[in-house]
């Protein structure tokens, strides 16, 4: 009988050490830390919902085991499975997508159908008419998701006749520009550049955002914009570009949190240039009194505030325009953190004839804080 | 507190074995104050009002059963019956579905040009189309002199409240048994008497890995092809029906996981509950389908609906009407919306459609492994109904699965979500183990030396799974 119950007895014993191991061990790590035992918490007052949700989220993620196995579970998810996590989506060719992008791009979507947090049209519009009151004129400049310019490199069957995989966002640009917005469309911009035989990759492999070549055709198409449209002229600040190649692993392949997965590939090349003022001898460097203030988010970060610094779209739309320009950047807050930034600040817009607005083009759906409307401070 | 989340797994479970298993085997009353108390804390982690809402229905029910078992007049003990009932759908009907009513209210007002009124917004409570029925069951079972009223209100509070079929059943009867079904003891005599014997608990533990490896390696990796393809604009033909595949394969695994779960549950605190799937896929009609799925609910239909509806005892046409009507039911059971109601009526129909043809099904003439994939697909058809967010979306997706057509516009991209390595090998693992004969309830009886390290091996990925992906809650949570 003894003998017929030992598979059982021995399984009881491996499933109780399985579970009853993590929370002493966990209990152990934060007493070895110095750190109150996080479940605690669960005693220190009048439990409601949203604090046991709380609580089970942040001993979830605090734990020490779950932290150690986690990027091998990852590693081994990915070689086996091709199964890049959560964050990310794993493309042809090494091509890596940010998934909310991509699900932005294959869900159905209507501005109407998502009042939550306000209306794109309404908050770029009453924004235009803000910034008209100050004599200030609106340029909006929406940052293709990578997989509306490269969706072949995401889905072979997208390369086909399918039609264009972002009917929402040309439909939402159709409408900005009937109610008057200047809008840059960067989607055609990428598109003719694409079919120039040789033409480089305007997106970087691993990373959501655009390469320095795709950077410096954005800036090339937005100073162009603005000087055809006679907003501001050509200054005569002379600058020149400097090679800065950087290398690093993109943000979408870092969104799979495991340094074992990084390790096989090899970090991603960028050809960058640094923008340098020819009489100084310096970097570009903002200035505050320019005539044209660029808003945007991690696609204005890249290359300028980032490596190699100053290398970035800000830089590059300074020297086509040949005068210094001046930014505000609020990563992944496009769509309303940035102007909320400029509502705090008014002084920022003094002085300005042109404001360029970036903000990727998943944003007018997924943007942080919706698309609230931020009334400017009139102006003195 | 779900079964497969960290909390329940790392500190709620191994707690609680731990001060049970500490209390003497013969202070069984003392046991059932830690079962009763540990289900009042995993019910309220969810929200902790909710537990006055399931003390206030455990005692109003315990004691009307008081009164209709008290020996007044049949009168009154049908009115405390009906009190009862009344009491239990009323409330299932002002958490459940006072909102759906309240929105069709609104379209007709809106229709004949009335103001709409303002929607309530209530929050549902997880579990109480379980417990409710739970409630019921005990209630007419009383009327009926079937089973006798709970020895005290310990007991029927630990019945409604026994944490492991608190959230998603199974329906396990207070004082009477499936009689049709398989039989486990009845859970009042278990709350009575009860023994822990090593091979109950080590078939318990062995039942629940095995549940949870369901869960998080397969239901969990499926549902990310079905929500992806449910979520698409449009769709491709090819995309929708293996998204609808996923759909069926996530359904059966994450329930069916949670069943398994509860029961292993169950049986590490002594308590046996009969098996709530046969290998439903398996089916060769719709009336066999039924006999596999969700037994528990089937038999609570059958036996606490169908047959005082009059059964098949009144004539063809009413027993076609009594079909329809428990189905319909049965959809609306499941949620309030008419996506759930059109589900009920096709299962309804199809009975019917097999009861006019004579059994066993109107694909009768088929061989047998057709007649399971006609079965299975056309019980898929059903399930898109039922995972549609609304009849729209429904025939937007059915239209997709019938008309051929190619996925466009941005729907292109589908393909790169869910055709991936790891998707295609899920999917095929799943459509092998849905229709293989051994099912995880009978295997466990049996468990050898060479099952524990199948069981170690799938328990440890599925934790090593769980910390690396978000955590995705059980589906019939919702329900």
């Amino acid at each position: 009988m003894a003998a017929r119950c030992s598979p059982g007895i021995c399984l009881s014993v491996i499933f109780a050490a399985m579970i009853a191991l993590v929370a002493p061990s966990q209990l152990v790590v934060e007493w070895r830390r110095g750190d109150s035992p996080q479940i605690a918490e669960l005693f220190r007052r009048r439990p409601t919902g949203a604090d046991l949700r709380n609580l089970e989220s942040s001993l979830e993620n605090a734990c020490r085991i779950g932290q150690l196995v986690r990027p091998w579970m990852q590693w081994a998810r990915f070689v086996i499975f091709e199964d890049a996590g959560d964050n990310a989506v794993l493309g042809r060719g090494g091509w890596f997508f940010y998934r909310p992008a991509v699900e932005y791009l294959v869900e159905p979507w209507s501005p109407e159908g998502e009042q939550a947090q306000g209306n794109v049209f309404d908050a770029i519009v009453s924004f235009r008419d803000d910034l008209a009151k100050r004599g200030i004129r609106l340029l909006v400049m929406p940052a293709p998701n990578k997989a509306s310019v490269y969706s072949e490199m995401l889905a072979r069957r997208a390369g086909g006749e399918g039609g264009p995989v972002n009917t929402a966002t040309r439909d939402v640009l159709a409408r900005l520009r009937r109610a008057g917005i200047e809008i840059l469309d960067l989607f055609e911009v990428y598109e003719r550049a694409k079919r120039t035989a040789g033409s480089p990759a305007y997106y970087l492999a691993q990373d959501s955002h655009w390469s320095p070549e795709g950077m410096e055709l954005a800036a090339e198409a937005a100073a162009k914009r603005l000087l055809e449209l006679g907003w501001v002229e050509k200054g005569s600040t002379k600058y020149q570009t400097r090679p800065a190649p950087v290398q690093r692993y993109g943000d979408v392949l870092r969104m799979i949190r495991a340094p074992q997965v990084e390790r096989l590939f090899e970090p991603q090349r960028m050809n960058c240039t640094q923008v340098v003022d020819v009489e100084t001898g310096r970097l570009y460097a903002d200035d505050a009194n320019s005539p044209v203030l660029v808003l945007g988010d991690s696609f204005l970060r890249i290359f300028e505030r980032d490596a190699p610094g100053s290398g970035g779209f800000v830089a590059h739309l300074a020297r086509h325009l040949g005068f210094s320009v001046s930014s505000v950047v609020s990563d992944g807050g496009a769509s309303t953190l940035v102007r909320q930034q400029l509502a705090r600040r008014p002084a920022l817009v003094k002085g300005k004839r042109a404001v360029v607005w970036e903000f990727v083009e998943r944003d007018l759906r997924f943007g942080t804080e919706g698309w609230q409307q931020v009334p400017l401070p009139p102006a003195d | 507190m779900a079964f497969s989340s960290h909390v329940f797994l790392f500190y709620f479970l191994p707690v609680l074995l731990a001060l049970y298993h500490a209390l003497p085997a013969r202070r069984l009353a003392a046991r059932n104050v830690l079962l009763l108390i540990a289900g009042y804390v995993f019910y309220g982690w969810i929200c902790p009002w909710l537990t006055a809402l399931l003390l206030g229905m455990t005692v109003a029910n315990y004691a009307l059963s008081r009164v209709i078992a008290g020996g007044c007049t049949r009168g009154g003990r049908l009115a405390a019956t009906a009190g009862a009932i009344a009491l239990d759908l009323a409330v299932l009907g002002l958490f459940k579905y006072a909102a759906f009513l309240e929105s069709n209210l609104n379209s007709l007002l809106r229709l004949s040009g009335g103001d709409a009124l303002p929607i309530l917004r209530i929050v549902f409570p997880v579990g109480i189309s379980f417990y409710t029925f739970k409630a019921v069951s005990y209630v007419v079972d009383v009327y009926r002199d079937r089973s006798p009223p709970a020895r005290s209100l310990l007991d029927f509070a630990c019945y409604v409240s026994f944490f492991p079929q608190l959230l998603s059943g199974p329906i396990q009867r207070y004082g009477t048994i499936d009689a049709k079904g398989e039989t486990a003891p009845v859970f009042a005599d278990q709350l009575a008497h009860r023994e822990h014997t090593r091979s109950a608990f080590s078939r318990g533990v062995a039942l629940f890995m095995l549940g949870f490896a369901k869960k998080i390696l397969l239901a969990d990796g499926v549902a990310r092809v079905a929500d992806a393809v449910f979520a698409a604009a449009s769709p491709g033909t090819m995309d929708a029906w293996f998204g609808a595949l996923a759909y069926s394969f996530q359904l059966y695994f994450d329930f069916s996981a949670y069943s398994e779960m509860a029961i292993g549950l169950g049986l590490m605190f002594g308590f046996e509950c009969a098996r709530n799937f046969d290998a439903p896929y398996r089916a060769e009609s719709f009336g066999d389908f039924w006999r596999r799925w969700h037994i528990s609910l089937s038999s609570w239909l059958r036996d606490y609906l169908y047959i005082p509806l009059g059964g098949s005892r009144s004539g063809k046409g009413r027993t076609y009407l009594n079909l329809m009507i428990v189905f319909l039911l049965c959809g609306l059971w499941h949620g309030a919306g008419w996506t759930f109601i059109v589900w009920g009526a096709w299962h309804g129909l199809w009975l019917v459609v097999e009861r006019f043809f004579g059994r066993p099904a109107l694909h009768a003439f088929l061989p047998a492994p057709l007649r399971t994939l006609a079965t299975f697909l056309l019980v898929t058809i059903g399930w898109v109904v039922f995972r549609a967010t609304d009849l729209a979306d429904a025939g937007r997706i059915l239209a997709v699965m019938f008309i051929p057509q190619p996925a466009r516009g941005g729907s292109a991209l589908l393909s790169a979500v869910i055709y991936t390595r790891g998707h295609l090998i899920l999917m095929a693992l799943c459509a092998v183990l849905t229709f293989q004969p051994v099912q995880g309830y009978d295997w466990t009886r049996r468990l050898g030396w060479a099952g524990i390290p199948v069981l170690v091996v799938l328990f440890a990925l599925a934790l090593m799974t769980m910390f690396a992906q978000s955590f995705r809650s059980f589906l019939y949570f919702q329900f």
